[in-house]
């Protein structure tokens, strides 16, 4: 444990917070010292958000209380903790994407002219704060144009033009590329080096060795205590955050078979949302048994690729062949009947009806074929006595009743109903999309083992993921996406994670090529 | 389906949360009360004659139960559709269709054959509702033009051409702008001797039960309701959803078509202009208090036209103006509106 001599700016002593009966925070205490960056580390759940929230003034804690600056507060919403000089920047960005960066950052403050907004003096003090700790944006330019990366320090100069000395990140680097990442961290230590005092919370060891100065574990609510960065190394935390050494699958050697073709995309374009192409001539194949990794920024037509296989969006040109059938444009029910499962990104807007219950949201694909229904009505008996296999199967817990809406159901348990139904199909195709996003450990690593068991029947997986750890750990080939296209494939054995990450930035000719595989010997 | 066991405090509530709805309808009489005595009557005997006119006789009783007829179906139309997240706000306008097919059908030789003339009158009526209804679904699925604009015009459409039909080529002889009337044998049973019941209130109570099936049973039903629940999981799930909005809009209109027959074949016995006083576009607060499931839009049906009849009974009994019967009803829709509001917000204020 850590000592320090000064008084810290922060202190937050016994917190204890209670959802129902869960407990997210049990007597944790956490300071933070000025001019230090603070790392918070644990799993999905472990309650990091949680304490935070209490610090931001967005949760009331049972017990405990806050001291900023040796005061002690009572916060009833942000509003005061901004007033306190702490901004918090989330996860996911809240920001006006058709309005500019200025009007982004000086919405909600009181104007200092009645009537018309003085946005030119606002603009050059972002100017002048972008200089200061090395945040470029254009405070003209569209929020909605820039990159995530450039959003973010929108984010960023949006707390520090309330004057504030406290500042919260909240998974500041899930969507950036590892450039992007590296940019954010040099920002960080400017602004810590100029007197700003950072809470960084993340779940990633390699984070909290990079930036920080100290780093508090959380798990299961719980502070496992502070340690100094420099004194202590990625494995022991591991250990502390997970409470058990981590497998790695990486070493997990899978006899890699070489099957047939199952899946072959030939020279796909697509549009997006905004009737852009968005795909852009994509081409790849996809063998059985074989784990296909697409990596990649988000926003690089991830989504726009699932979506034309499964036939939820028109390709506008090529084709899609799916064991030896021509799929391109078909229906998704048709493109189902021919062996596709889909595991969506968001199970929570997509895979899910969330007040459907566990019954129904298990024949979502199959309620109108034998033996769930006969020629007009639902048979709830037999589609419940599935229910009851898959739950048995995929080992679902929590289940509040199966004809109970699955809405209160964890992120885990509804993913394994998504699992549930879609790896039943017995699919010659699985696209899984994101498929352990917001999972905890435990959880991810059953998705991953049920992904690597499908390969192993013979399916061919296409495994589409923000997360490129995972991508690594699971994948036999990884093929990166950028810009709606494929900017080169490799065998996992060649990998080699600073290439990669050239090539979800679009950087293509400082690779050496030799390493790159272009497309897939037969 | 089959009901779990709940946990009693879960019951407790839903039947608080019930409560609620009575209670700020209540509160409308009360303000409606001091309205009305500051009109110069006496709201205790206003409110005596007005439950008199809404149940206080077999006459009231009947007259209560035909409106009910009205909203029930009409309620039941437009639940469906809001099930499936379509906002039809046509129903007036599928009603006069449904109006037209069934007087079309009453007037044909069809019309003379006994037993058999009442039943095509009520198919033509949802044949007419639902190939009106269809307008919207079409431009709806093939060019996603939003259902909410398309029926509420359609509404001025629909009354405007009866009405056309009514001062021209189905003008019955004379100076009133009526058609002729159905045949005899098309027309409705009367339930009650001396009444306007009719069996089209079985109709209703048969189509109350028959939605209930189909939402909570059918295939169709899983369709419309995992359309209605999330679109997005529909879609990817496999479901056509472009069939479901044909088939629930063309049910909706269809019902509301229905109901326009039966106000032909049961009421009027022949078209009228204004034979409907608003009954559609009253249905879409049925369906909205009524939670869009048949039970509910059963009660609130049962109460709105309780609250029709009375209120109508009052101002021709007291001669208070037909405005003030009116404030009435706007106030206990507001007052229940509100607290169904308060219901709504009610947990997130807790949560702090």
């Amino acid at each position: 444990m850590e000592q320090s001599n000064t008084s810290p700016i922060v202190l937050l002593n016994g917190i204890t917070c209670k959802f129902g009966d869960l407990v997210a925070n049990d007597n944790v205490k956490f300071d933070l010292i000025k001019g230090e960056i603070h790392a918070l580390l644990g799993e999905n759940g472990a309650g990091k958000s949680t304490l935070m929230s209490v610090l931001y003034g967005l949760y009331k804690p049972v017990t405990g209380e806050i001291l900023v600056k040796g005061n002690r507060v009572n916060l009833k919403s942000p509003l005061d903790a901004i007033e306190l000089g702490i901004a918090m920047v989330h996860q996911h960005f809240l920001l006006t994407l058709s309005h500019t960066v200025v009007e982004n950052i000086i919405v909600g403050l009181k104007p200092k002219r009645p009537v018309f907004l003085d946005i030119s003096s606002a603009e050059d003090k972002i100017i002048e704060l972008s200089k200061k700790y090395g945040l470029k944006v254009d405070p003209r330019a569209i929020v909605g144009n820039l990159s995530v990366g450039e959003q973010q320090r929108v984010e960023i100069l949006k707390a520090l033009y309330r004057d504030i000395d406290i500042l919260i990140l909240d998974e500041p680097t899930s969507m950036l590329t590892p450039q992007e990442e590296k940019s954010l961290f040099e920002t960080l230590q400017s602004m810590v080096a100029q007197g700003l005092s950072i809470i960084f919370i993340t779940h990633k060891l390699q984070e909290v060795m990079a930036v920080s100065t100290r780093v508090t574990v959380l798990r299961n609510g719980k502070s496992l205590g502070t340690f100094r960065t420099s004194d202590t190394n990625e494995s022991s935390l591991a250990q502390l955050m997970i409470g058990r050494t981590i497998t790695r699958h990486a070493e997990h050697s899978r006899a890699k078979k070489s099957g047939k073709l199952v899946m072959e995309i030939k020279n796909i374009s697509a549009l997006n949302n905004s009737k852009i192409v968005f795909l852009k001539d994509l081409s790849m194949e996809l063998a059985g048994g074989e784990i296909l990794g697409i990596a990649g920024v988000d926003g690089n037509g991830q989504s726009e690729l699932a979506e034309v296989i499964s036939g939820l969006r028109k390709a506008i040109n090529g084709q899609v062949i799916m064991d030896g059938r021509d799929i391109t444009n078909q229906s998704p029910h048709s493109i189902r009947e021919n062996g596709l499962a889909y595991i969506p990104e968001d199970r929570m807007d997509t895979g899910l009806i969330l007040e459907y219950s566990l019954a129904e949201n298990l024949v979502l694909d199959r309620y109108s074929s034998e033996p769930y229904s006969g020629r007009l009505f639902l048979k709830y008996s037999d589609i419940n006595k599935f229910a009851e296999k898959i739950i048995m199967d995929f080992d679902i817990r929590g289940v509040p009743g199966i004809n109970s809406p699955v809405r209160s159901m964890s992120g885990g348990n509804l993913q394994k109903i998504v699992l549930g139904r879609e790896l039943s199909r017995n699919p010659k195709v699985l696209i899984a999309h994101n498929p352990t996003r917001g999972l905890d450990i435990g959880a991810t690593e059953y998705v991953h083992k049920q992904l690597l068991k499908q390969a192993d029947n013979g399916v061919g997986v296409l495994l589409i993921s923000l997360d490129l750890d995972e991508i690594l750990e699971i994948s036999d080939r990884i093929a990166v996406l950028y810009e709606g296209k494929i900017m080169g494939t490799f065998d996992r054995e060649y990998a080699n994670i600073d290439e990669i990450g050239l090539l979800m930035g679009g950087k293509k000719d400082t690779v050496d090529s030799t390493k790159v595989i272009e497309g897939y010997d037969k | 389906m089959t009901s779990l066991p709940t946990h009693s405090i879960l019951i407790n509530k839903i039947n608080l949360r019930s409560m609620v709805p009575f209670l700020t309808g209540g509160l409308a009489f009360v303000v409606g009360g001091i309205i009305l005595s500051s009109a110069g009557v006496d709201p205790i005997h206003a409110y005596q004659i007005m439950i008199k006119g809404a149940f206080g006789s077999v006459r009231a009783l009947a007259d209560t139960l035909v409106k009910t007829t009205s909203l029930l179906i009409l309620g039941l139309a437009v639940a469906v559709a809001f099930k499936c997240k379509i906002w039809n706000i046509g129903a007036e306008g599928q009603l006069y269709f449904g109006a037209l097919g069934g007087l079309l059908a009453g007037l044909s030789f069809i019309g003379a054959v006994p037993i058999l003339a009442p039943i095509v009158v009520i198919i033509a009526g949802f044949a007419f509702g639902s190939l009106f209804s269809m307008i919207p679904a079409a431009l709806k699925v093939k060019l996603g033009v939003n259902e909410v604009i398309v029926t509420v015009l359609l509404n001025f459409v629909a009354l405007l051409f009866i009405s056309y039909l009514l001062h021209g080529p189905l003008k019955a002889p004379g100076f009133l702008s009526y058609s002729p009337n159905i045949f005899p044998q098309s027309e409705l049973p009367i339930l009650l001797s001396n009444t306007r019941l009719s069996a089209g209130i079985l109709i209703a109570a048969g189509s109350a039960i028959g939605v209930f099936l189909l939402m909570s049973k059918t295939k169709i039903g899983f369709e419309i309701r995992s359309v209605g629940a999330n679109i997005k999981a529909a879609r990817y799930s496999g479901m056509n959803v472009a069939k479901s909005i044909l088939i629930t809009m063309g049910i909706s209109g269809g019902l509301a078509g229905m109901a326009g027959a039966i106000l032909v074949s049961g009421v009027q016995h022949r078209l009228i202009e204004g034979i409907s006083p608003g009954y559609g576009f009253i249905a879409v607060i049925v369906a909205l208090l009524g939670k869009q499931n048949p039970v509910g839009v059963t009660i609130v049906a049962f109460f709105f036209s309780a609250l029709l009849a009375g209120s109508e009974v009052m101002y021709r009994t007291l001669g208070v103006p037909v405005a003030l019967a009116q404030t009435l009803q706007a106030l206990v829709l507001v007052f229940v509106l509100i607290g169904e509001l308060f219901l709504r917000w009610h947990p997130k204020w807790s949560k702090g």
